[in-house]
């Protein structure tokens, strides 16, 4: 059984009396181990997908089942990780991370030990006093990441996870979100990431889902046979990306 | 004659990170300003992260090309917390940081208000931008968990050694 099984997703926002369609007849599995990545052009729903994913937005209709059952409302087994990063700037590192533990009612102590847990999974100790105004874009997201982390999800969600930093900064989070995901100890091994950077895609996930835009529908579900690492310099890594950049030129 | 202090780049450590990675994918070496035309990144910000690298014994920059040095390589083969014991050592051995580790073990608690540590910086480095040198300062420290800082307190202080 898949660990999670979208049937025909559907969403719509209401439009000058009509109804504005976002999404349309998604439908797609995710097995337990693999890294999914979606790509499609701004406006193609992919955002408002890993939402409903999540279970923070609500589909019009269709379901989305999390091993074999429907979830109602925000399925606590995923955590959300954000372009913006989403940290609040009056909480140092350390409160940022233990956020998402205490909406979850986990006591203090227990809390504090979680936190110090994942603050040094990603790189992060020594910087549990800092204010995330003290902090540079990649030490932001390394926030992020361990904020989501820490409620030791079965699926991370990502939006656009590494598109608000620079291209040094980007380089060195995507290879720590591989150590992550490889690494034995962590309970999250199921990763759905969005991105409309199509060499990250490839770079990263083992399963491409195109979209294609108004409204947002899979255009393609791609497997990359690419071994790893990636080298993004070899023609088999430049063919791949060729190929999802011309599917989206197509659909859109 | 006093010793002489020198100043830091002001340089993201996730930055020497991230051309550390770009080097060895690129099988080791390459020319500085093709690094940043082709990840379309300021080139005077690459300076001063190849200097940063420099620095640390991790690259060296030989007539504007970026050469992964033997340490670099194995920095990449190390987990988080090997890398910040390597860090640490490397900080350790320059000129601010050892300045500032001996200053603050003359403390009694290990720790200077903010100000004074600007003070100092002012005092030393009369051509840099006493507050950037501090910023960069606590950046690296805290990586290494070398120095600390607590805002709120306006504590900068010797974390562990």
């Amino acid at each position: 059984m898949a660990l999670l099984d979208l049937k025909h997703v559907s969403k719509g926002y209401p439009h000058n009396k009509g109804v504005l369609p976002v999404l349309e007849d998604v439908s797609f599995s995710v097995e337990q181990g693999e890294f999914i990545a979606i790509v499609g052009p701004s406006g193609c729903g992919k955002s408002t997908l890993v939402r409903i994913i999540n279970g923070i937005v609500p589909a019009t209709s269709g379901q989305v089942l999390y091993n074999g059952r429907q979830v109602d409302g925000i399925n606590l087994e995923c955590a959300l990780v954000f372009q913006s990063f989403a940290l609040l700037p009056w909480m140092t590192v350390k409160a940022n991370v233990e956020m998402g533990l205490e909406a979850r009612g986990i006591e203090l102590a227990e809390r504090e030990r979680i936190a110090s847990v994942y603050i040094d999974k990603v790189g992060l100790d020594g910087f549990e006093e800092a204010y995330p105004r003290e902090l540079s874009g990649g030490m932001k997201q390394r926030v992020g990441f361990a904020r989501a982390l820490a409620v030791e999800p079965k699926v991370l969600l990502m939006d656009e996870p590494f598109s608000a930093l620079d291209a040094l900064t980007a380089i060195t989070l995507r290879e720590e979100l591989l150590d992550i995901w490889h690494s034995p100890d962590m309970s999250v091994h199921t990763l759905v990431m969005v991105t409309h950077i199509i060499e990250e895609a490839v770079e990263l996930a083992d399963r491409i889902i195109v979209m294609s835009s108004h409204p947002g529908r899979i255009a393609a579900d791609i497997r990359v046979e690419i071994p790893r690492p990636r080298d993004r310099r070899t023609d088999e890594f430049n063919n791949l990306v060729d190929k999802v950049f011309s599917l989206i030129e197509e659909r859109t | 004659m006093p010793e002489q202090i020198n100043p830091i780049p002001d340089c993201q450590l996730t930055w020497v990170f991230g051309l550390l990675e770009t080097l060895e994918d690129r099988g080791g070496r390459d020319d500085g300003y093709r690094i940043a035309r082709d990840l379309q990144f300021n080139f005077s910000d690459l300076l001063r992260v190849m200097k940063a690298a420099e620095l640390f014994g991790f690259v060296s920059t030989p007539s504007g090309d970026v050469v992964l040095e033997p340490l670099g390589k194995k920095f990449l083969e190390f987990d988080v917390n090997q890398r910040k014991l390597l860090l640490r050592e490397q900080l350790k051995k320059l000129s601010l940081f050892a300045y500032f580790i001996r200053l603050l073990r003359g403390q009694p608690d290990h720790s200077l208000p903010k100000e004074i540590v600007l003070e100092h910086l002012a005092m030393l480095l009369p051509n840099e931008s006493p507050q950037k040198q501090f910023n960069t300062m606590v950046n690296w420290g805290r990586y290494a968990e070398l120095f600390g800082y607590n805002k709120d307190e306006d504590r900068f202080y010797l974390d562990q050694e």
